[in-house]
């Protein structure tokens, strides 16, 4: 898949869709296999890229798999007592232990970084990348995940799976999250079932800023392979951690920076540079220029194939082969 | 009263009582005699994964030095009690990063020839009986090798009782001698092997302390 950091708005669709479609079930509560956050921020969980895992010179790194208030819990606000109550007090969410939250999903939504007026951020959306390298099913002493041939797509086999949690530990994204009720770790399914019908991953059909491009790579004319290996814009997140992620992004276009006396400075872009290859490796100085090379194509009333591409005017080629609409399997559309 | 010998467990049998299965602090057990049998850590370099391998180098694990254990038949079910402290009791899981203490009971499942340090092979199963605090019934789990535990779904036969007393947990395992499984006979001597997992030092998996060898289960005819 490729995420279009450029044109992400936020809006917590697609987090909302698979959170709706698959982690509703007990002990998922506080599960959000889909995360968007604002970077530069803590992520979910707080301090996301901290945590260890993945590798170093091909060796593991060992990792840690912090608490459940570090992702945010299932929070019980007390509606009862605010609607009701003598006193007026706000809607307060609560821990399990009634504790005030310190961290939860999307906690520093919009703070970001930079100092005024170069301040700047974008958002990151995370699922699991079904790593070609992946520590989580490496890591796991029992083979309580499995790779599936067809499409790559890696799995919890549930009834493998002893709760060890090494695999949580292992994944240097964080994705893996543990169900207390069932003591299995559970994660992204690259929504399996919908790709066997046809259908898109609900977090990428539910996206109205038609940030999400799915395909398989080795069809040369889908998106994620132009995007990643002819246009070379679209790059893996944090490359360092050695996994291999099939997850790839269009990294964030910033306006120019201000200098001292308050004017554009050309040289230097708001989002700093340093920071993006961080985030996203050594390609992405070249990657931020394809894009604006194009960008300043179509402005000038030329064609680009780059440009059609992330804007994707029809929908459906956001897709591949998974157009199909999950609301006319059972029953076909109407035609007059 | 606990003995010195720490190869045999030499089980007692006593009379049933009318509560059911011996729990962990019965008065039955006074009859039986307990053994304290000392206990290793599970080698780092046999544990299946890189990533375990790594991890773990430089952390201490399989820190329990030896379980008291006893057995007893009552009304044709054998109970076996171990009884061990646990550094921080962990009585269930209840986070990402916390792991419940836990203990097992393993047995060849052809009554010899399974190498306990593998935890069997193909040609030679093994069967444990595994207790994880937190959970009111006992895991019942099959083995050929390392790595390779599958899970026996209830109904076993395999019930279980544990108490945290002061210091230290108390666990009775309990089983119908004529169940299917383990062949468990009275009478008979039985390999039994000991695990034991410290939560609170996030144990778990290959990451233990066993008896480096089989004992040997006295069953009382």
């Amino acid at each position: 898949m490729v995420f279009d950091l450029n044109k992400c708005l936020g809006c917590q669709s697609c987090s909302i869709a698979c959170k709706t479609l698959w982690t509703d079930g007990p002990g998922m509560e506080s599960m959000w296999w889909n995360i968007v956050n604002t970077m530069p921020g803590g992520g979910t969980p707080r301090d996301v890229f901290s945590h260890g895992g993945g590798y170093r010179d091909g060796q593991p790194v060992p990792g840690k798999f912090p608490a459940q208030r570090e992702y945010g819990e299932a929070w019980d606000f007390d509606q009862q007592a605010v609607f009701s109550g003598s006193e007026r007090i706000p809607l307060h969410p609560r821990e399990r232990d009634g504790s005030t939250p310190s961290w939860g999903p999307n906690w520093d939504e919009d703070l970001g970084g930079g100092v005024y007026p170069d301040s700047f951020f974008f958002y990151l959306q995370q699922i699991c990348a079904n790593c070609s390298k992946p520590a989580c099913l490496e890591a796991c002493p029992r083979e309580g995940l499995y790779r599936r041939e067809e499409d790559g797509i890696i799995l919890i086999d549930e009834e493998r799976c002893n709760g060890y949690r090494f695999c949580a530990e292992a994944c240097p994204y964080k994705r893996i999250y543990f169900n207390p009720r069932r003591a299995v770790a559970q994660k992204c399914i690259a929504c399996y079932p919908r790709l066997e019908a046809g259908v898109a991953p609900a977090c990428v059909r539910q996206c109205p800023g038609r940030v999400r491009h799915i395909d398989y790579m080795d069809n040369k004319e889908g998106h994620p392979h132009k995007l990643v290996n002819e246009w070379k814009v679209a790059l893996p997140l944090r490359p360092d951690f050695g996994t291999e992620p099939n997850v790839f992004y269009v990294p964030p276009l910033a306006p120019s920076a201000f200098n001292e006396g308050g004017e554009f400075d050309d040289t230097k872009r708001r989002i700093p540079a340093e920071y993006l290859r961080e985030m996203f490796g050594p390609g992405v100085d070249a990657a931020l220029e394809t894009i604006e090379r194009e960008r300043e194509k179509t402005t000038r009333g030329e064609s680009s194939e780059l440009m059609d591409i992330l804007i994707s005017r029809d929908w459906n080629d956001l897709m591949g082969p998974f157009t199909q609409n999950p609301a006319e399997l059972i029953r076909p559309p109407v035609t007059r | 009263m606990t003995a010195v010998t720490a190869s045999r467990i030499v089980g007692a049998r006593i009379a049933p009582t009318k509560d059911g299965p011996l729990g962990p602090l019965s008065a039955g057990w006074g009859a039986a005699v307990e053994v304290e049998v000392p206990l290793e850590p599970t080698p780092l370099e046999v544990q299946p994964s890189a990533y375990v391998r790594t991890a773990w180098a430089d952390r201490k694990h399989g820190v329990t030095p030896s379980v008291r254990a006893a057995a007893a038949v009552a009304g044709g079910v054998l109970h076996v009690r171990l009884r061990w402290k646990a550094l921080n009791p962990r009585p269930a899981i209840t986070d990402n990063n916390v792991f419940a203490d836990a203990c097992a009971v393993l047995f060849p499942l052809d009554g010899k020839g399974a190498e306990l340090a593998t935890m069997g092979d193909a040609a030679h199963p093994v069967q444990a009986w595994h207790w994880r605090a937190g959970t009111a019934i006992p895991f019942v789990i099959q083995a050929t090798g390392l790595g390779t535990v599958t899970r026996q779904a209830p109904p076993h036969g395999v019930s279980v009782e544990a108490t945290w007393n002061a210091d230290e947990w108390s666990v009775v395992f309990s089983r119908p001698l004529e169940e299917q499984g383990v062949p468990i006979r009275g009478g008979a001597n039985v390999p039994i092997g000991i695990a034991v997992w410290q939560g609170a030092l996030e144990e778990r998996a290959g990451l233990k302390s066993h008896t480096p060898g089989w004992l040997t289960l006295e069953v009382p005819a």
